[in-house]
């Protein structure tokens, strides 16, 4: 089976709410294989210009363009290729945590891959438990779950290891730098150690 | 995409039934209102054409107080970037559809029953009767969608939800109350026009909000 090859070009990127630019033409390109980290100071756009090469935002001008062995894939179709962790993105409450991942993965993932990924997170326990009960550092590891339960190839990451104690935080990064090859990452962090887990830097603001 | 409604439709009933406060709100509106005014006649048997135009008042206020929800929920809870992120906009579009539709005629089980108790209605063609409540209120749901999503993104506002509804609504209430009117006058009839009018239009709004729905939910 052909390997599936993903580029993401971010174009002239500006971002201007009211008369302030956030941030003004910023252009890169991501392809599969690369990870990138966005550092910079609170307030310098970081979450906005991840969101906007998401797809979630649109920028005041410029162009983000995705494609999969050359062949372009519409703004619309994008979500379904990408995980996202971010503080913008609640689960919902009312829901399990096992109901919100299969709400998530469909049929696409068997028991024990969902079992295994809980397992690996600690929170097997804790699947049968409504979010409402969660602390914050297990929404945060539900939150990562639920961002690589359908083995997308682009990750967008916005802050990862908020909330998370020692423990979390160490089998985060270990699991992020087993599913990194293959795959476009793109964090948006201040954290040196997360920052450290991508190959390049781009700092903004 | 059929899984995708699906998936969609079982959250959605799973949060509704855990958190009932938009039934409970709706139900106990729908229970007092009809209490008030069947307390405020004294037993007395209003005309046909009073009793066709309170019903549907108060399930026209029931659809303000419940029908909305659906789509701000999301929004309050901060949870319509994750159900973006796994559904497709048609497939979000068709199950909050599905489900206010399923919500409205289980109100209306509630509503109509309470109000034919409470004020004693003779309903001389039940066949009609029945018919204009059931299409009536896919109608009200099928219009009030489209519209619950647009208030979501404004930012949740009750009020704005009530004041855009109405004028699409008129037409629907307007012939709703004329043929509820006949089937409590009128013995045998089986005019059923109406009923086609209502069905006919739903589908336009449906098919219209299916069009539109995308530009309304996600930000271009």
């Amino acid at each position: 089976m052909e390997e599936k090859k993903y580029t993401i070009r971010i174009e002239a990127v500006s971002k201007r709410f009211n008369r302030q630019h956030l941030f003004r033409d910023i252009s890169f390109t991501l392809g599969t294989g690369t990870s990138l980290s966005l550092t910079g100071p609170n307030g310098s756009g970081k979450s906005t210009l991840m969101q906007i090469i998401a797809g979630i935002q649109s920028p005041t001008r410029g162009t983000v363009a995705y494609s999969c062995n050359g062949s372009e894939i519409p703004k619309n179709e994008f979500f379904r290729h990408m995980g996202f962790i971010s503080p913008v993105l609640n689960p919902y409450d009312e829901l399990t945590g096992y109901e919100n991942i299969i709400f998530s993965a469909g049929k696409k993932r068997s028991e024990e891959e969902i079992n295994g990924l809980l397992e690996k997170f600690q929170l097997y326990e804790h699947r049968d438990k409504s979010l409402r009960f969660y602390s914050s550092g297990m929404k945060q590891r539900l939150k990562y779950i639920l961002a690589v339960i359908n083995d997308p190839p682009v990750l967008f990451f916005d802050e990862p290891g908020t909330n998370l104690d020692r423990s979390g935080k160490d089998i985060l990064y270990s699991h992020i730098e087993s599913i990194r090859p293959g795959k476009i990452l793109f964090m948006a962090t201040n954290e040196k150690e997360e920052s450290s887990l991508c190959m390049e830097e781009y700092r903004i603001g | 995409m059929v899984e995708e409604i699906v998936r969609n439709l079982k959250k959605d009933f799973r949060v509704e039934f855990r958190n009932r406060s938009a039934l409970n709100l709706a139900v106990a509106f729908a229970g007092i209102t009809t209490l008030a005014i069947s307390l405020a006649t004294g037993g007395v048997p209003f005309p046909a054409n009073i009793q066709s135009v309170v019903l549907w008042i108060i399930m026209f206020f029931c659809a303000m107080n419940g029908l909305a929800h659906i789509f701000v929920r999301e929004e309050e809870e901060r949870t319509s970037l994750f159900l973006s992120l796994n559904s497709s906009h048609e497939s979000i579009f068709l199950s909050k559809l599905i489900f206010n539709v399923i919500f409205f005629l289980v109100l209306q089980m509630i509503v109509c029953p309470l109000y034919i108790f409470f004020l004693q209605l003779q309903i001389k063609s039940p066949a009609v009767f029945i018919l204009t409540i059931l299409s009536g209120g896919i109608c009200i749901s099928a219009g009030t969608t489209i519209l619950g999503a647009m208030v979501s993104k404004a930012g949740g506002r009750g009020s704005l939800f009530t004041i855009i509804s109405f004028p699409v609504l008129l037409p629907v209430l307007w012939v709703a109350i004329a043929t509820t009117t006949r089937s409590l006058e009128d013995e045998g009839y089986s005019n059923y026009g109406n009923i086609i009018f209502f069905l006919a239009f739903s589908g336009v709004i449906i098919a219209i909000s299916f069009l539109l729905f995308r530009y309304v939910w996600v930000e271009e």
